[in-house]
């Protein structure tokens, strides 16, 4: 771009947008980012985690329990007197 | 912004920094709203879509690559929004601004005739750009205005840097023989006029 126009467009003036909507918007994505980032975070060890340890072993060990008594179920119906 | 300061501003914002977005909000905020505000030629549109770019931005912020540019990132969604909006709306180009009465008076001229001057000479220009295509106003914002370099303003647009030059070529002759006639007393029309008040 030749130097005159150059320096033509670069002295046009910036526009101001609406001061209460653009410090809305960067509050909005300042909650944005703030989410965005706790949300890919580790979870903080704590009673919740240790919640999530006791409730993994139980659910495992009754859903052993539920099909050991299913199968027993099935075999009682059709091939054991 | 040197380049230092904004690969550090992109590495905090990877990691959710909302302080590094204030940074960048404040850096941009205003070029990237003159930029659609030119586009556009209205206000309201321009506010909308600047919103939608800053929002879009902190949704892509943890995904920036660490050697990203903010400057022409941000540049092409804005662009890329008003492509979309221009689609939708089927907004002709030869509907021209009024948004000369937007503008600031700059203060730091020396003296009234000064401002006077410079200030019609402004106008000429608003103008002049006003009644280009979108395709030519845009290469003149992107590089004139905003500074961008040549592979920037084509990544911009979507275009090579070869196709960029001679669009940038043609704009700039459009905008010289407009301002010529314009200073002959031969203006190009200007009607329909879109500008609204901001919200």
């Amino acid at each position: 771009m030749s130097e005159p126009m150059t320096g033509l467009l670069a002295d046009l003036q910036l526009a101001d947008p609406d001061p209460a909507r653009s410090e809305r918007t960067r509050t909005r994505c300042r909650a944005r980012l703030a989410r965005a980032q706790r949300a890919s975070g580790t979870p903080a060890p704590g009673p919740r985690g240790r919640t999530v340890l006791l409730w993994q072993p139980l659910i495992a060990v009754l859903s052993v329990a539920y099909f050991a008594a299913a199968i027993v179920q099935a075999l009682r119906a059709y091939a054991v007197p | 912004m040197d380049r230092d300061t904004e690969l550090e501003l992109v590495d905090r914002l990877r990691q959710g920094d909302a302080d590094a977005f204030d940074a960048v909000h404040l850096a941009f905020n205003r070029p990237v709203f003159t930029f659609l505000l030119r586009l556009s030629r209205r206000r309201d549109v321009a506010e909308d879509l600047l919103e939608e770019t800053w929002l879009r931005f902190v949704k892509h912020a943890h995904r920036l690559r660490a050697d990203s540019r903010l400057g022409p990132w941000l540049f092409t969604v804005a662009r890329n929004l008003h492509v979309s909006y221009q689609r939708s709306r089927a907004l002709e180009d030869s509907a021209t601004a009024g948004l000369m009465t937007l503008w600031p008076v700059n203060p730091q001229r020396s003296s009234p005739f000064e401002a006077a001057a410079a200030s019609e000479l402004e106008r000429r220009i608003e103008r002049a750009l006003a009644a280009m295509s979108t395709a030519s106003r845009e290469v003149l914002l992107l590089v004139g205005v905003a500074g961008l370099d040549h592979a920037d303003a084509a990544d911009v647009c979507g275009v090579t840097p070869e196709t960029l030059r001679q669009r940038l070529h043609r704009a700039r002759e459009a905008l010289s023989k407009a301002l010529e006639r314009d200073a002959d007393g031969d203006a190009p029309a200007l009607e329909g006029v879109t500008s609204c008040p901001s919200r």
